[in-house]
Order: structure tokens, then sequence, then C-alpha cells
């Protein structure tokens, strides 16, 4: 989960980084160069409005007009003196037409260049910030001051913008971090959990705290999955078990009847009569084997149902007839109601099913009682019914009964494997039909199919 | 030796009573549990073969309520594995527990070793003066030489040896001799007694008078 840069975490972590960089250095900088912007227009005006004043005063009063040459006078008046100096920091100088300035405050800094750039108004020279202004009557007038401090200033905002945003940057990553971890534990969870259950324990569940997260859906469904794969698995289990139950007794007759005939000489009757057992056993495997192979081609649906036209009244009337021999040697009395029920089936398929219930009918009956089939259509539906007036079955196997290997009585009953049922309820489910019994001790015990037309 | 066998696989019940019976053993047997259970209640068998899943009263409560009354050593016999099932079995009071499909050889040794310990005897050989009972191999010897005997003969010495220096009835020799098919009022013990006696000795087997049988320890 940690490998980098594959994992969630780390990847995540990377975007968020990247992001939080992109968010504080655009904050930064805007911030530094708003401030670095509004520390030059503060200095910038106030040399405009000193170059403004030394122009207004080299120009002098009106009174000596433009007839006649005019005559430089530095000299400023008190409050204009005022402006330049150490005390503040401005100082100017005033050229004529040659490279050497013919005046310039005390505080100038010495052998400042005449600018020659008649466009420009403004220039940076080192840590000085001049302005300056070709006009009449001298040739260049130039304010400048030292913006030494102002340097300084911007670099100490620099610095604190950089190490603030350093540290928000640290607290950024260290929080993410943390709230990543926090969002992908769930996953963390379900992927050991869905590991251990690889492993082989199917009990383990994913604990689901918040069950409205995304995650927590996930989980719960992941969860819902786990349950199913359980109980089809322990289904499996149950039923492979039972199959080999089933096939322990029929090996048991042979070892034991074998070993018992092999153990000395006998009366060719004892060979007989144990050739005889086992291959009574051995039908009884092979009749499981083949019930177990069907089951099996049902449930992967490989044994494709041949539809077509049929009618369960026929179906029921020759399955009636196969089996009439077995009720006749019990006094058993069939009694048959059988209307047309026409429908689209596998009639070969529905026969199976017919003679399985009927010879159920028979075994499960009572000497000398009575069993009813019928067949009907209604709505679009062929039904065929079959009750008997066996012992009936108990309320809590009624749900059962169609389980494999289930028996009402758990001991072996005559030559049923415990498949019949569970056949035939898979035969009729894939022609999208139902089946179903009903039953109380004492009273009829009916099974009905339905199979739509 | 007088078993039971409680099976209601008809082929298996034959197979197994056919076995018992080649072994010596008197047979008697019945198909479901109510039947197996009437039989255990009444006779006194040396040992019952009782299998689990069984039509009207299953294996469990046919063992349940047998030892209610009786100590009478029982196998279970299941096509259960589960080792669950085991427990169940041995703590509801079965004294062996045998999965089918079983080996009869191991089958039939289990039966000796629950006879065996039923009668408090810990080892398969049983020396009475100059004669050798192997139970194991079912072999009777004088003298370091064997002694042959008729199935029921050998049951007859067997029984006495198990219960030796006590007095045996005549009733419990033919409960345990016989099974339900013989015509227990016939004098065959009589004959039986005698012939050993022939090949053994006639004082390996005392006579009490009125009581019964008994060998000497």
């Amino acid at each position: 989960m940690m490998r980098f840069p594959r994992s969630i975490r780390w990847r995540l972590q990377l975007w968020y980084g990247a992001l939080l960089v992109a968010v504080l250095g655009g904050f930064g900088f805007t911030a530094f160069h708003l401030e670095r912007a509004r520390q030059f227009r503060r200095i910038d005006e106030g040399l405009q409005q000193r170059l403004s004043v030394l122009v207004d005063a080299l120009r002098g009063g009106p009174e000596r007009g433009p007839e006649r040459k005019p005559v430089i006078d530095v000299r400023l008046a008190p409050a204009q003196a005022a402006l330049f100096g150490d005390a503040t920091g401005f100082y100017f100088a005033i050229w004529m037409q040659g490279k050497v300035p013919i005046a310039g405050s005390l505080n100038a800094p010495a052998g400042v260049p005449k600018p020659d750039n008649r466009g420009a108004v403004l220039r940076m020279r080192g840590d000085f910030r001049e302005s300056f202004l070709f006009a009449a009557p001298v040739n260049c007038v130039l304010v400048g001051r030292s913006i030494a401090t102002e340097q300084a200033d911007l670099h100490t905002l620099a610095a604190a913008l950089a190490a603030v945003g350093a540290a928000v940057l640290a607290a950024g990553l260290i929080g993410g971090w943390w709230m990543v971890a926090r969002a992908i534990r769930p996953i963390d969870e379900i992927s050991g959990t869905a590991a251990r259950i690889a492993a082989g324990d199917l009990s383990q569940r994913i604990g689901t705290a918040d069950t409205d997260s995304e995650l927590g859906r996930l989980a719960g469904v992941l969860n819902s999955t786990f349950s199913r794969l359980e109980t089809s698995f322990a289904q499996q289990a149950r039923f492979t078990a039972d199959a080999a139950h089933e096939l322990r007794t029929p090996v048991a007759v042979m070892l034991t009847q074998t070993q018992s005939a092999l153990a000395r000489e006998r009366p060719a009757a004892e060979y007989r009569e144990t050739l005889e057992a086992c291959q009574r056993a051995t039908q009884r495997m092979r009749r499981l084997i083949e019930s177990l192979l069907e089951l099996a081609r049902l449930d992967a649906g490989q044994e494709p149902m041949r539809l077509g036209e049929c009618d369960l009244s026929k179906i029921a009337a020759d399955c009636i007839e196969l089996v009439r021999p077995l009720a006749a040697a019990r006094g058993i009395q069939i009694q048959a109601n059988l209307a047309a029920a026409s429908c689209r089936g596998d009639s070969e398929r529905l026969a199976q099913v017919a003679t399985n219930l009927l010879s159920n009918a028979i075994d499960y009956n009572r000497d000398g009682g009575e069993l009813h089939v019928s067949t009907k259509r209604s709505n679009g539906t062929a039904t065929l019914i079959v009750s008997n007036t066996g012992p009936g079955i108990l309320d809590q196997d009624l749900p059962l009964i169609f389980e494999r290997f289930h028996r009402a009585d758990r001991a072996r009953s005559g030559g049923h494997s415990g498949l019949g049922l569970a056949i035939a309820k898979a035969i009729v489910q894939a022609h999208g039909g139902t089946i179903k019994a009903e039953s109380g001790l004492e009273k009829m015990t009916t099974f009905s199919v339905n199979v739509p037309a | 030796m007088r078993l039971l066998v409680v099976e209601d696989e008809p082929d298996l019940l034959r197979g197994l009573a056919r076995a018992l019976r080649d072994e010596g053993y008197a047979v008697d047997t019945a198909e479901d549990g109510e039947d197996g259970l009437f039989k255990a209640e009444s006779v006194n068998y040396d040992a019952i073969v009782l299998d689990v899943m069984l039509p009207r009263l299953d294996g469990w409560e046919v063992l349940r309520r047998l030892r209610a009354k009786k100590k009478t050593p029982v196998l279970l016999l299941t096509a259960r594995d589960r080792s669950a099932d085991r427990v169940r079995g041995l703590d509801t009071g079965a004294d062996d527990y045998l999965v089918k499909p079983f080996d009869l050889p191991e089958l039939l040794a289990r039966l000796r070793a629950l006879i065996r310990r039923s009668a408090r005897e810990v080892r398969s050989v049983i020396e009475i003066g100059d004669v050798t009972v192997d139970i194991a191999a079912r072999i009777v010897s004088q003298m370091k030489k064997s002694v042959v005997l008729t199935a029921r003969e050998y049951a007859l010495v067997e029984y006495l040896a198990l219960h030796r220096g006590e007095v045996v009835t005549r009733t419990a020799l033919y409960e345990h001799l016989f099974d339900e098919s013989d015509d227990t009022l016939s004098n065959l013990l009589d004959v039986h007694v005698s012939n050993v006696r022939k090949k053994l000795g006639h004082d390996f087997i005392v006579t009490r008078r009125g009581h019964g049988y008994s060998i000497e320890a």
C-alpha cells in the first residue's frame, strides 16, 4: 500500500502538495508585488511633486518674460529647500547643455550622470530612484532619492512571506497526509478482510461503522457478497459431504459382502447371493452418480430444455400407466382427472418430473391408500397436481424437501437417492415454472407443478 | 458370544451377519431402531453393532435409551465421519466407533477388543492350566499343541474362559452361545460340553449341579 509512487496515498499527497505550492506561491508573489508597487508609487509621487516644485522655482516669476534671456536662479525659498536634504533623503541636480551639473543639493551623490533618454521620466540607478525633466529654462532637472531602506523592507517581506508559505505548506502536507490516511483506512481494512477471505476464512466481514459514506456503502455491498459466497460454499460443502455419505453405504455393502465371501470356500448359492448384493449396491451407486451428474449439468445450464408444444395431461396419462404396476402391488388406487393442459415444455423432462412425483406418491403412501392425479390449464399456466394419502410431511420439513439429499426420515427409504425432488425442481425451474408441496400430518400430501403455457 | 446387529440396509445386514457367524458368534439381527432397542433390552448380548441412521428410531436414540438400562458394549457404525459425530457417539455411551465403509477384519478385531474389555480382560491370550485360549486367533491349544474345536465348542470354551472362576448358568450359556434362530430347548449345550471334555480333559469344565458350569481360574 505504501509503495511509491503507485500507491493512492502517495499520488494524492503529490497532487495535494503541488496544488498547495501553486496556491501559496501565487498568493506570496501577488502580495510581494502589490507591496512593491505601492512603495514605488509612494516614492515616485514624492519625486514628481518635488520635481514640479523645483521646475516652478527655476522658471521664476512671470514678470521676467519670455523675450528676455532667462536668468538662472537656483536659490530656493526655505519651504522649498526643506523638501530636500538629508532630513528627507531627496536630492536634486540641474544641468545646462554640458554634462556636468551646474547646481545640485548638498546631499546629491557625487557624479550623478545626466539622463540622456528624452522619452523616459523615471530611472533606477543602483539604490537610487530618480525622476527628471528636460525643460526650460535649464536643460535638465533631476530629483532623486535612495531607496535602500525600502528595498531592504521588501527583502524582509519576501523572506517573511517565504517562511510563512513554507510553514503553511508543511502544515498542509502533514494535515493532508493524515486526512488521506483517514480517508483510505477503510480501504486498508477492506483489502485486509478480502485477503483473509481469500486465505479461506469465509466468516470474515468488514467492520462498517459509517454506512453512509462511499466506502461504507462499498463495504456493505462486499459484506453481502461475502455472505452469499459463504452460504453457497457451505451448501456446496454440505452437498459434497452428503454425496460422499450416500456413496459410503453401498461401498460398505460391497466391502463387507466380498470380504466375508472370500474369507473361506462357500457353496455356489452363497457366492450368487454375494454377487446379487454387490449388484444391488452397484446399481444404487450408478443411480446416485447419474443423479449427481444430472444435477450438475442442470446447475451449469448444460442441459437445454427442448421446448415444444406438449400436453401435461398426456404426459401424466403415460406416466400413470408406467407406475400402475407399482401402485397395484401395494393396493393403491389411482384416481386421475386429466383435463387438457397444453404448455411449452420438454415432454421427456416433464415426464421425468411426473414419474418422480408419482413414484414418490406410491412409495410414501400407505398400503391400500389413494393417489390423485389431475391436470388443468388456467390463466396461461398448465398445472399438474399429485396427491397421496401417505403419512404426510412435517411442517418443519416442507421447506426442505426440495433440498438435495433431504429426507424427512433421515434414514434411507427404499431406492430413493434423496435427489429426485431436487432434480424435479431444477427441471421445472428451467421451464420457468414452479413446484410446491403442501401437507399436514394425517392429511393429503399434495405436490403441484405449474408450467407457463 | 452373542451379538446383535442393527442395520437397515438389508444387504449390509446379511453380509455382516454371515461374517460374524463365520467367526463363531451367535448373531441376532434387527432392521430398525425399535426392533433393535427391544432386542437389546431383552437379551444380554456380548456386544451390539449399531447403525446410526435407522428408520423409526435412530441409533443415537437407541443408544441413549439402552444406556438407561444396560451396559452392553456398543460399536456404532455410521457413514458420517465428522469428528463432532464421533464425539457425540462416544459421549452418548458408545464404546467404539467405525465409519462406513469399513474393513471386515477391523470390525472383527474391534468387536473382539470390546468383548474382551467388557470381561475386564487385558490380553488376548488366556492361560488355564496347560490350556491356552487365543481369543484373537480363535485357537485353543493344550501343551503347545492346537486342539481342533468346532465354532460352537470354541465359543463355549471362550465364554467360560472369559468368565473363569465364576459359575456360568445354563441359561446364560444358552443366551450367549445361541441366536434367536436356534432351538434353545434342545440338549445341544450338553453335547458341546461333552465334546469339549473329550478334547481337553474331563476336569477342564466343572459341572456345578443345579447351578451351571465353570472353569477354575
